[in-house]
């Protein structure tokens, strides 16, 4: 029954593992596989947004380093970059073996969440394995925001420490960006297609969309970025469709 | 109620969401694209872009409609809206929401008979362990061959 499948876009997501992350004079990664945080960096993405962030710091968590105190987990983010192409097409470069996971307090002690909060024992605070959360052997930066007091409760506050984490993310994101693609560790190639023929099936994503922590942002420049995004509440909390690939390229960033 | 850590989808997780990955990779339906919409706080504007998603399946001749819900509680009002007008359409539908024993729905409608149940807890509650109840390729397997079965009978 039917034709044959058309494909309409190509998206090639090339994967770069990183085995070792650690300490260093720059936030660099490189192709083989090391990746370096400078510790000092962290002042500088708060610059221009001190009316909402008091403090940032960084720690580097190796897999048997979990058992340690975590301020809320906001969000995971994985590090990737745009090489050819827009968000759905093209090749986009991403990591592996580690994660940027946002966290966040107030300068009074108020954990930055919408409803119900994730600070706690780093160990137990986190399912690991999951498609949302890092693999029992990877290794995770937390970017730790001390909002000023009571800014984390209200939309430019959590949105702020969002753009401060995503500056962060595109120094590496530069970096990664010109590895030489036979280079990856794993290559993976999605298509949208049409499938004549086939029931037409549509998926809908009911997202948040009310203010602080429960936000939807979309069509960033970078995949899961931040940089150029829109928010859904913006947007009136009206439908926007995606394709399937602009979907797998990460062009949501969850905001809650 | 809103996005409590056990159930919300982290940036990571909607790079690599296993619902796409079930629905797309599956050669007996045709993916047209994934409709994202929001919650609004006033009651009118949740009917009316919970209408305008059903009418934009109803546009693009949809046979069938996955809806998902990040969070629960309050915007299950956005949700049993949206249902109800692909429903009224005669366009199939099946959810997957986080319902357990802490979300049950306090208001349903007869197009809400096909609903998988996200949880993954033991006692059927929102906790705060991240990821703990996200969707898996599980729910979103059952949601597949569910929605299949749906558009069969019709």
């Amino acid at each position: 029954m039917g034709e044959e499948t058309k494909e309409l876009r190509r998206l090639v997501i090339k994967a770069y593992h990183v085995r070792e992350v650690q300490w260093g004079s720059e936030n660099e990664v490189t192709e083989n596989g090391i990746l370096t945080v400078d510790k000092e960096s962290s002042g500088r993405y708060k610059r221009g947004k001190e009316e909402y962030i008091s403090d940032i710091s960084f720690r580097i968590i190796r897999p048997e380093e979990r058992d340690q105190y975590t301020n809320t987990i906001m969000d995971i983010i994985p590090i990737s970059a745009k090489v050819l192409g827009d968000i759905g097409d093209g090749i986009t470069h991403t990591l592996t073996g580690v994660y940027v996971i946002l966290t966040g307090v107030d300068t009074v002690g108020k954990q930055t969440h919408e409803f119900g909060s994730s600070e706690g024992n780093l160990l137990e605070q986190m399912k690991y394995g999951k498609a949302g959360t890092p693999g029992e052997n990877d290794a995770m930066i937390t970017f730790d925001v001390t909002l000023q007091e009571g800014m984390g409760q209200i939309r430019a506050g959590v949105t702020a420490a969002h753009r401060a984490c995503d500056e962060f993310v595109q120094e590496f994101r530069e970096q990664l960006r010109k590895f030489h693609g036979d280079k990856c560790t794993e290559r993976h190639e999605f298509y949208d297609v049409v499938r004549p023929g086939k029931k037409k099936v549509l998926i809908i994503k009911q997202v948040a969309g009310q203010g602080a922590m429960y936000d939807m942002h979309l069509f960033a420049k970078e995949p899961s970025g931040v940089e150029g995004s829109r928010s859904i509440i913006d947007m009136g909390n009206m439908p926007v469709l995606v394709t399937p690939n602009e979907y797998r390229d990460g062009i949501l960033r969850s905001m809650q | 109620m809103g996005i409590g850590p056990s159930t919300k989808e982290t940036t990571l997780h909607n790079f690599r969401d296993p619902l796409l990955d079930v629905v797309a990779a599956d050669e007996e339906l045709d993916l047209m694209g994934v409709l994202i919409v929001g919650t609004p706080q006033d009651q009118q504007d949740k009917v009316l872009v919970g209408t305008r998603a059903a009418v934009w399946a109803e546009g693009m001749r949809a046979d069938g409609v996955i809806i998902s819900a990040d969070g629960w509680g309050n915007s299950d009002v956005d949700y049993t809206n949206t249902i109800e007008q692909l429903g009224k359409r005669n366009i199939p539908v099946v959810g997957i929401h986080f319902t357990g024993t802490a979300a049950q729905f306090v208001v349903t409608n007869p197009y809400m008979d096909t609903i998988v149940d996200m949880n993954k807890n033991p006692e059927g509650i929102e906790t705060n362990i991240v990821g703990e109840n996200a969707v898996d390729r599980i729910d979103a397997r059952k949601a597949t061959a569910m929605l299949k079965l749906k558009m069969r009978k019709r």
